[in-house]
């Protein structure tokens, strides 16, 4: 991966010139005593990743071919099924719906949370130093909050009777909205849940973008300008292809991020009215934990994992052909 | 001329909107912690406490095994961040500096330890702690708070490792350092900014963890400061002013801890994110 | 077939090993003063459901007897069956544990629960009948009872003195007439009334002589379709029709009682206790001296209305190793002296009908309990744990019929998932 000389520590890396600085072929002699090095230095983090990630997992796994309920639970049984929680979970017309639901929602919150925060981030590069830091308090405000504290919050927000937005809204003129419940309809509690997934995130996008764009070196956009290029111009020549990278690399943590925004959708309406905003965390919660069939919750954990995989499987594609590349 | 001045003003009014926009929340939060009751079921809301009271903080505060939650809580997060970062930090290394076979496989794996869906495998982890006969115990959570942290600190610190010139690291050895030298003396300065915006990551992500807290530790002694949050909202209804007040409390560490990283922190995650 | 006889197997081996735990406490010949000395029993109770004075007289009484500690530990309802699955299973579970009324038939079936049928015999000889149902599964006691309590019309004083209303209402239409005519002379809400208040709807089904669940073979499934659930429904929904309140939301989100605290509201239904939150939430605790109780009135003045009987048990966990001091906690607890000093102080209908006394002189207790007499509870069958689990499909019913669907329909809409939930497998 190429490195940045002129800005160490927080300088963007793989960028526009990224040939320049890779240097095939061995580097240092010395390393060949050290041929095992880099094995010792992964070992404590492989190894607490496979007893402390990889052990539930398999034991997630070995529970979803059981049937346990309350009572296995308490007595210790063990209840082999074979696949039938699987073909339970997977022949339902619920889980289907729910996983398309899933989809759908994540890709809306990225979108947003991608473009908005872009926006913002290069809104911040744009501000005098003032206004940029108090934007950044603002920013950094929001994303300190709690999730479990902000999602309190927002459900207060937006109560039905004594919520602040339905007070606003009426008051400004829209006097049908003064008794609107937020939690009585799917789309407008997903606007609930999205509004506060987007708030919660943007903040992230926005300040490291910004951080990425200050270290775009100024003569490129001289260069730019020289031939003419427009504001436009210059962002989808300069702007754009430098921060590629990053905003590969953003987009694929705001997936798993918000595919996985169980506190945030299970807080705020409990996956409802009527399960219509359940995505698969929840659903696997409900059908898992809330009525205690944990076999059932663990069959569904494991096909979310698949879901989350395939989701992903672009990216990581991407990062297998880059890393070929490197070194 | 006149255009010019329009696009002079605009951004700043946009950043006013969204100041407002982003801040409302929290500041929802703590002014309602500061309220009495009456004025916080209000048909007409209460913009400003100008009639302060500190009793939900009061009520907040005294509740059960409250000292020994801040205690554990702290303790489990400080912990799980600080292994991760010096596991995390090894192999970071070694993936951003060395070349081996496997590299790759290394850097897929962890990327997808990082989406492992731990909301969904509580009963599995409860289970096994169960059967380890480690209920109740700080240990379990602190290690599982590190996995869970790990993947994104490991990825992130491996882009700052690599965004380290290695010709310093080189000429630091040429200077008769040895390799552990080199690193110590020339590259974890230069890290430091990376470690502790990856540190607040991780410290969020820990703090903020509850589904396994809630069942791994259920005895009063051993509960983290996520099992209080949700103490207020009780049979007797929700004691919004309480679980403001709580909820205000809880945010202070993430708060402090913003404010004190603040500059280094915020030029920080790119780096990672763009590895990551 | 085969996971019956799993089944089968497992519940013998627990049987075995709780007389095993049995006999080794007789063997000890641990009873008397300070036969426990050193132990520390764990008990389990619900926020709200332990008043001061008497977890500090119980605790005195059980240290004194045994010589053991009492330690309590106040738990959440909020995903407490998890919590409790989980606790069961465990090492050193809570040794005696308060459940909910409704619940307690499903965690009889899990063999979590200690068979206290000798306790019965030895103390609950004049345990209230109606009480004990929910304890009692194919013929064991798997619980003592403990407590019930139901719902009644909490009112501001004022308001109706404002409105001009003289006399309390006897009969449900007296009722609504009262209610209509606050809306009409005050500016007050007449009736805080939520959607999924579905203890109330659970009540009104009970006086309509309605039942929720029937059987279709030998399951259960949804009777949610029966016309009596219908009229109940259309009932709430009347009264529903007068309040402001969320149709969507029970009465605990916001507060009902803090809601009432603003003295804007005419009535609301609710527990007795309930009063006293509202004092805490009034400015100064002024509401307290508007605040009056009386009996939810019942289509004619005969009879009250149906009301739900919220109530609770103290069971001993079947993996507890100290079951004997258990039971002489549980012998101290439901003792007549302490069991009247609940009902007394937490304004809970006791478990023993002569005990009923110690409600003289508190009104809203008085106002209770001339409903107890023809009040229910949800069907007391293992299936009915899991319906009540959020989402809880009742809940959806209700707010369904509150927005305007027929109760067919509505009742159609959560039959899906009402039936799932009570077929699942345990």
């Amino acid at each position: 991966m190429t490195v940045q000389t002129e800005r160490p520590p927080s300088g963007p890396t793989d960028v526009a010139k990224s040939d320049g600085g890779n240097s095939q072929g061995p580097r240092r002699p010395r390393a060949r005593a050290g041929a095992l090095a880099p094995y010792l230095l992964l070992l404590p983090a492989v190894a607490a990743t496979v007893v402390f990630l990889g052990w539930p997992l398999v034991n997630n796994g070995i529970l979803s071919f059981q049937n346990l309920n309350m009572r296995q639970v308490i007595l210790h049984l063990t209840e082999w099924n074979g696949f039938d929680n699987y073909k339970e979970v997977l022949s339902s017309e619920d889980f289907w719906r729910v996983t398309g639901r899933s989809i759908a929602f994540t890709a809306i919150n990225v979108v947003l949370i991608m473009v908005l925060g872009t926006l913002i981030g290069l809104l911040l590069a744009r501000l005098g130093s003032k206004m940029r830091v108090l934007l950044l308090f603002g920013l950094v405000l929001a994303w300190a909050m709690p999730v479990v504290a902000s999602t309190t919050v927002y459900q207060w927000l937006f109560a039905q009777r004594y919520g602040v937005v339905n007070w606003v809204l009426a008051k400004a003129g829209w006097s049908s909205m003064a008794d609107y419940d937020w939690m009585g309809g799917q789309y407008s509690t997903f606007f609930v849940i999205i509004t506060l997934i987007v708030w919660q995130s943007i903040p992230f996008v926005a300040i490291n973008l910004y951080a990425a764009t200050t270290t775009i070196p100024k003569e490129l956009y001289e260069a730019a300008s020289l031939d003419g290029a427009n504001a436009w111009k210059q962002f989808t020549s300069v702007t754009l292809p430098f921060m590629r990278p990053f905003l590969y690399a953003t987009t694929f943590l705001e997936v798993i991020w918000v595919f996985k925004a169980f506190v945030q959708v299970y807080t705020i309406n409990q996956g409802g009215p009527d399960r219509l905003t359940e995505i698969l965390p929840v659903y696997a919660y409900i059908e898992g934990a809330g009525n205690q069939h944990y076999g059932m919750g663990s069959a569904i954990a494991m096909l979310t994992i698949v879901i989350l995989l395939l989701l992903t499987a672009y990216h990581l594609r991407i990062v297998l052909k880059q890393e070929e590349d490197e070194l | 001329m006149k255009r010019s001045l329009i696009g002079r003003v605009w951004p700043n009014v946009v950043a006013v909107i969204l100041f407002i926009g982003l801040v409302f929340p929290v500041y929802w939060m703590i002014a309602t912690a500061f309220k009495p009751t009456g004025d916080i079921i209000s048909e007409d809301p209460v913009w400003i406490p100008f009639d302060v009271t500190f009793e939900h903080f009061k009520t907040a505060v005294d509740a059960d095994h409250f000292g020994r939650m801040v205690i554990n809580s702290i303790t489990v997060t400080v912990l799980a961040v600080v292994f991760a970062l010096v596991i995390g930090l090894l192999s970071a290394f070694a993936l951003a500096r060395m070349r081996f076979k496997g590299r790759r496989g290394f850097i897929i794996g962890f990327m997808l330890a990082q989406m492992a869906p731990w909301e969904v495998m509580v009963i599995a982890i409860y289970m096994i702690v169960r059967d380890a006969d480690m209920l109740n115990s700080l240990v379990p959570l602190t290690l599982f708070y590190m996995v869970m942290i790990l993947p994104f600190t490991l990825l992130t610190l491996r882009g700052f490792v690599a965004a380290v010139p290695k010709e310093l690291e080189e000429s630091a050895m040429v200077d008769g350092c040895t390799r552990m030298q080199a690193f110590r003396r020339v590259i974890l300065p230069l890290l430091a900014p990376g470690l502790m915006s990856t540190s607040l990551f991780g410290f969020i992500t820990a703090w903020n963890e509850f589904p396994i807290a809630l069942l791994l530790n259920k005895d009063g002694e051993a509960k983290t400061l996520p099992a209080w949050l949700p103490s207020f909202q009780t049979v007797y209804g929700d004691d919004w002013g309480a679980t403001m007040a709580a909820s205000t409390i809880f945010a202070i560490p993430i708060l402090l801890l913003f404010v004190f990283l603040q500059r280094r922190a915020v030029a920080g995650l790119t780096d990672g994110a763009v590895k990551g | 077939m085969k996971r019956k006889l799993i089944a089968a197997i497992g519940v013998a081996g627990m049987l075995v090993s709780v007389a095993a735990c049995g006999g080794d406490d007789k063997d000890g010949k641990k009873s008397g003063a300070d036969g426990f000395k050193g132990e520390t029993l764990t008990l389990w109770a619900m926020d709200g459901s332990t008043p001061d004075a008497w977890t500090k007289d119980v605790k005195a009484a059980f240290e004194k007897k045994t010589g053991a500690k009492l330690k309590l530990e106040v738990q959440q309802w909020n995903g407490i069956q998890q919590k409790l699955t989980a606790a069961l299973s465990e090492e050193n579970p809570p040794d005696v544990f308060e459940i909910g009324n409704t619940q307690t038939p499903a965690y009889a079936k899990t063999g979590g629960l200690a068979d206290l049928s000798d306790l019965k015999e030895s103390i609950g000889a004049d345990w209230t009948e109606s009480i004990n149902k929910s304890s009692v599964v194919d013929g064991k006691q798997y619980a003592a009872p403990w407590f019930v309590l139901n719902r009644v019309v909490i009112y501001n004083k004022k308001i109706w003195a404002d409105a001009g209303i003289k006399e309390l209402p006897k009969t449900r239409d007296d009722f609504y007439a009262a209610l209509k005519k606050i809306g009409q002379k005050t500016d007050a809400e007449p009736i805080y009334l939520p959607g999924q208040n579905w203890y109330h709807f659970v009540g009104l089904a009970i006086g309509e002589g309605a039942e929720l669940v029937k059987k279709d073979g030998d399951k259960y499934v949804s009777n949610l379709d029966d016309p009596k659930v219908a009229k109940a429904v259309e009932t709430y929904k009347k009264f529903q029709a007068l309040s402001e309140a969320p149709k969507n939301k029970d009465e605990a989100t916001p507060q009902q009682a803090e809601v009432f605290a603003k003295g804007k509201t005419g009535a609301f239904i609710g527990m007795s206790w309930e009063a006293a939150t509202a004092v805490k939430a009034s400015k100064g605790g002024k509401i307290e001296k508007d605040i009056g109780y009386f009996t939810i009135p019942g289509a004619t003045a005969a009879k009250p209305e149906g009301v739900f009987l919220g109530g609770s048990n103290l069971a001993v966990a079947a993996t507890s190793p100290k079951q004997e001091l258990a039971k002489e906690f549980l012998k101290i607890a439901l003792s007549d002296k302490f069991e009247g000093q609940l009902a007394k102080e937490g304004g809970v209908i006791p478990n023993k009908t002569a005990l009923e006394a110690n409600l003289k002189g508190n009104a809203a207790a008085e106002a209770m309990a001339p409903a107890a007499a023809g009040g229910g509870t949800t069907p007391l069958i293992p299936e009915w744990g899991a319906v009540e689990n959020e989402p809880n499909p009742i809940k959806n019913y209700l707010t369904a019929v509150m927005n305007g669907e027929s109760p067919a329909d509505a009742a159609k809409k959560v039959e899906g998932e009402f039936n799932k939930r009570l077929a699942q497998k345990q």
